[in-house]
């Protein structure tokens, strides 16, 4: 990979990966499941068994697969469209991300 | 072994925290003149030399975190929530969504930092500044709730 496929990989896998993490908390969208109880991995979202079901590993994984198949698929762009990627939106998303979380928490902040 | 697993996320978490911290204040308010004070000399270190480094202690301290989570699920997360102390509850599911959020802009950040200083040095800086707060709120959560369990409870 060169220097400027790695840069554009780089950009869209920063938004993607941002953007497709907010879908699957706030969907569910988790590949798999832990139940750290009972010691035991699931695949899919599964529900709760003898103890809490963890869906942030799945949710991890589930934005890491779109991400990756984003930036990769962003690299096979004609370089007239991959050079109007501006590099800031890395960072605005991310921020934007951050901020969006903030306030779908804000209920265990204002009670 | 789960107190061995949380001192060793806990240095490795230390030394992300000095790395940022260097680069951060390096790229923020660069040292103009030789320095002399501890402050100057802490600011004037050159931040290109970290970024291989945070990389690795990011991934490292993250997985690490990623395996005591288990367990904090388990034996803190239930008594936080039994405690009803939902703002440390809230702040650490902050902590564990911002984290997700600087492993995506980890490749960026890596990139910029490799890149001719010049070329998108913006974007740079405000990654890494992106970075050190993402650090410096994990490290501080994950202290908070760590102190409100207590050690070996």
């Amino acid at each position: 990979m060169t220097p400027r496929s790695f840069e554009v990989f780089a950009i869209v896998f920063a938004v993607v990966y941002a953007l497709a993490y907010v879908v699957a908390v706030e969907a569910n969208y988790a590949l798999f499941t832990y139940h750290p109880a009972l010691k035991e991995w699931g695949a899919g979202v599964q529900k709760a068994r003898d103890g809490p079901a963890m869906y942030w590993f799945g949710w991890l994984v589930t934005s890491g697969f779109v991400a990756t198949a984003a930036g990769f698929a962003a690299t096979a762009l004609p370089e007239s469209v991959t050079r109007r990627l501006w590099p800031g939106w890395t960072w605005v998303v991310a921020i934007g991300v951050m901020i969006a979380f903030c306030y779908l928490l804000r209920n265990l902040f204002l009670r | 072994m789960w107190t061995v697993l949380l001192i060793v996320h806990g240095l490795l978490a230390v030394a992300l925290l000095g790395a940022v911290t260097h680069q951060a204040l390096s790229v923020w308010v660069p040292a103009r003149r030789p320095a002399g004070s501890f402050v100057a000399r802490f600011r004037s270190v050159p931040g290109a030399s970290y970024a291989n480094a945070m990389v690795v202690l990011y991934l490292l301290t993250f997985a690490l975190g990623g395996i005591i989570y288990t367990e904090y699920r388990i034996a803190v997360r239930t008594v936080v929530e039994q405690l009803e102390l939902w703002s440390q509850s809230g702040a650490f599911e902050l902590k564990e969504h911002f984290a997700a959020v600087g492993l995506a802009i980890l490749p960026a950040y890596w990139h910029y930092w490799r890149a001719p200083a010049g070329d998108h040095a913006r974007t740079r800086d405000v990654l890494t500044l992106l970075l050190a707060f993402i650090v410096w709120w994990n490290f501080l959560v994950g202290h908070i709730l760590n102190n409100i369990r207590g050690f070996g409870t």
